[in-house]
């Protein structure tokens, strides 16, 4: 890609103790794009991106925002990125307009006009001069997007969005950061456990494990075709396919076949040739939950799940 | 910087705690005034004599040098006959202790309920961050650890002046309508003669000696508060430090160590009230010893809130 990155994680480290919590993790994100970036739970998403937003010290390795190295530009680096760590803790006691009017002044040339397009951005019209304590979670989680978008960062960080948001809520932001995405050309990076979520929103995935960043792909290259079998005797069924040439992927019932429309006629005259009963045949759509698995090796996916 | 400071100026005030513990002063300065009033009104006795007063004290004061006195204390005792004796002859009485003068020329307790409510503030102020997870909210933002740090402390010494003044003023409207104006006047020795003392300036000049020990307190919970990020262990240290700090000190009195420690300088008032605990302090000593204190304070404060991993 010839697209300048916004920002560039270099072989980023960080150490705790003697573990290595984030080993040697290098990243490209790029204006326009939404990365989604997953990862069991404990594999250092959360770590990753406290470092990216000057919460946590790296041990090693480097941050560029804009080309720049963060360490020595933190002060204009952050003014370019826009963060949501976990839920958006607010000050409870004060108005989510005070609130934001507090982050307002930590940024600069933030007009009051500014203030009161976001909060129509974000819907909050009606209860913006009522305290944060009187909100429920969706609305924080909405004031929260506000204060992240005060400044039109480049860059936007978002740590587990769509958590307490309702299914309405969920599918606005979603089409929200589309729009901020397509037509201002910020670079949006989403961590998050939901996996349809991600698998909505994102051009592109990371996958991190045990501090290690195991794959990047774009979601594209996910949109290949698979075909499901049901057909008995499946072992024999499943070795003839391979001998073929064919990726195969046994299920507990039937098959998954990595294979283009045009194929599958032949695929069936092949299997019935060889007396193995056929008893459906239908496109499959791999989801990211399948791949996710996949990629980091099952197993922890349950707990990232419950997290 | 001034933003910040706007900013933390904001959340104090928008806290009802704020404004309830700035209440709670008045209420407590108005209070202390009327028992005052009370207990000067349950005092009939006859108004005595000031000049015969001032001969018995000057008698007394007049055997004291007889004994075996310390430098310092020989000198402040002399000190003391030259006032005495310059009120005879020039004919001026001092200050009525009823009178309104008299309470505004030495508002000292301002200052220790001062101590009190600022270290809430100072306790509260980076610790209330890390408990309700806003700290997370508000590093992430363009602008370096040390000058939100700053902008904080600033804020705490801010609320503490205000305090200050509102006690004061409290003080000042209290004494105009609860006591008769007195006739006297407060004498010194500035080093070559004896002079009088303005109410208004020495007033002043106390009240600021006593910030200085709101100073150190509200440093140290400062410092307990950012360093433990627990608002309710920095409240209760700095407390205790404050009321059991006379007490150390007596007990160590005999051990040179005491000079060095922080509570032996922490109310500067005694130098111009009575005598230090400490004999042969000067005033400069004590404030270098609280100069290093607060040195101390701040960068441990400062270090640990700039190389912190936030990790709530």
């Amino acid at each position: 890609m010839d697209i300048k990155p916004i920002v560039e994680l270099q072989n980023l480290t960080k150490v705790i103790g003697k573990k290595k919590i984030i080993d040697d993790v290098s990243l490209s994100l790029y204006p326009g794009q939404i990365t989604g970036f997953l990862g069991p739970n404990g594999a250092g998403k959360t770590t990753t991106i406290r470092m990216m937003v000057g919460l946590m010290k790296r041990t090693s390795g480097e941050i560029l925002i804009d080309g720049k190295p963060l360490s020595e530009n933190f002060e204009e680096g952050l003014s370019k990125v826009g963060v949501i760590v976990e839920n958006p803790e607010m000050y409870k006691f004060m108005s989510g307009y005070k609130n934001l009017v507090h982050f307002a002044r930590m940024q600069k040339n933030i007009t009051k006009e500014r203030i009161d397009e976001v909060v129509r951005q974000v819907g909050l019209e009606q209860r913006i001069n009522e305290k944060v304590s009187t909100y429920s979670l969706g609305m924080r989680q909405r004031l929260g997007l506000a204060q992240a978008l005060l400044h039109r960062p480049k860059f936007l960080i978002l740590d587990e969005p769509t958590n307490g948001l309702d299914p309405a809520g969920i599918r606005e932001f979603r089409q929200y950061l589309r729009v901020i995405a397509e037509t201002e050309g910020v670079s949006v990076f989403v961590s998050s456990h939901m996996l349809s979520e991600i698998e909505l929103m994102c051009d592109r995935i990371a996958v991190i494990q045990n501090g290690r960043l195991v794959d990047i792909r774009d979601m594209s290259e996910t949109a290949q075709s698979h075909y499901y079998l049901e057909l008995s005797p499946a072992e024999t069924a499943q070795s003839l396919l391979t001998s073929k040439g064919y990726a195969v992927e046994s299920l507990p019932v039937g098959l998954v076949l990595q294979a283009e429309k045009n194929q599958i006629p032949s695929v069936i005259q092949l299997l019935t040739a060889n007396r193995i009963e056929v008893f459906a045949v239908q496109p499959h759509r791999k989801t990211l939950e399948d791949q996710f698995l996949e990629i980091t090796g099952g197993g922890q996916i349950a707990e990232a799940h419950t997290k | 910087m001034l933003k910040l400071i706007q900013n933390e100026w904001m959340k104090l005030w928008t806290k009802k705690g704020t404004w309830i513990m700035t209440l709670l002063l008045i209420v407590l300065v108005i209070g202390l005034m009327g028992l005052t009033k009370w207990i000067n009104s349950q005092n009939t006795t006859e108004p005595t004599d000031w000049k015969a007063n001032v001969q018995e004290q000057l008698k007394y004061t007049n055997e004291a040098l007889q004994l075996d006195l310390p430098e310092s204390e020989r000198k402040q005792t002399e000190e003391t006959i030259k006032i005495l004796e310059y009120r005879l002859a020039h004919d001026i009485p001092p200050l009525a202790e009823d009178s309104r003068e008299s309470l505004i020329i030495n508002p000292v307790a301002i200052g220790s309920l001062v101590v009190l409510l600022t270290v809430i503030v100072a306790a509260g102020i980076v610790a209330s961050e890390f408990s309700q997870g806003t700290i997370k909210m508000l590093l992430t933002r363009p602008v370096k650890r040390w000058k939100i740090m700053t902008s904080k402390y600033i804020t705490v010494l801010l609320f503490g002046i205000l305090l200050m003044f509102i006690g004061f003023i409290v003080t000042i409207a209290c004494a105009y309508i609860l006591f008769p104006a007195g006739g006297g006047q407060e004498l010194k020795w500035d080093g070559n003669a004896v002079v009088s003392l303005s109410v208004w300036g020495h007033g002043l000049y106390m009240l600021i000696l006593s910030f200085a020990n709101v100073i150190i307190t509200a440093t140290f919970a400062f410092m307990i508060g950012s360093v433990f990020r627990s608002n309710g262990m920095a409240i209760g240290l700095s407390l205790f430090i404050f009321f059991t700090g006379n007490t150390i000190v007596l007990l160590l009195a005999k051990y040179e160590i005491v000079k060095y420690l922080v509570f032996t300088h922490m109310d500067l008032t005694v130098y111009e009230n009575g005598y230090p605990f400490i004999e042969g302090m000067t005033i400069t000593f004590s404030l270098t010893v609280l100069a290093v204190y607060l040195v101390i304070f701040l960068v441990i404060s400062y270090m640990v809130f700039t190389k912190r991993d936030i990790t709530a």
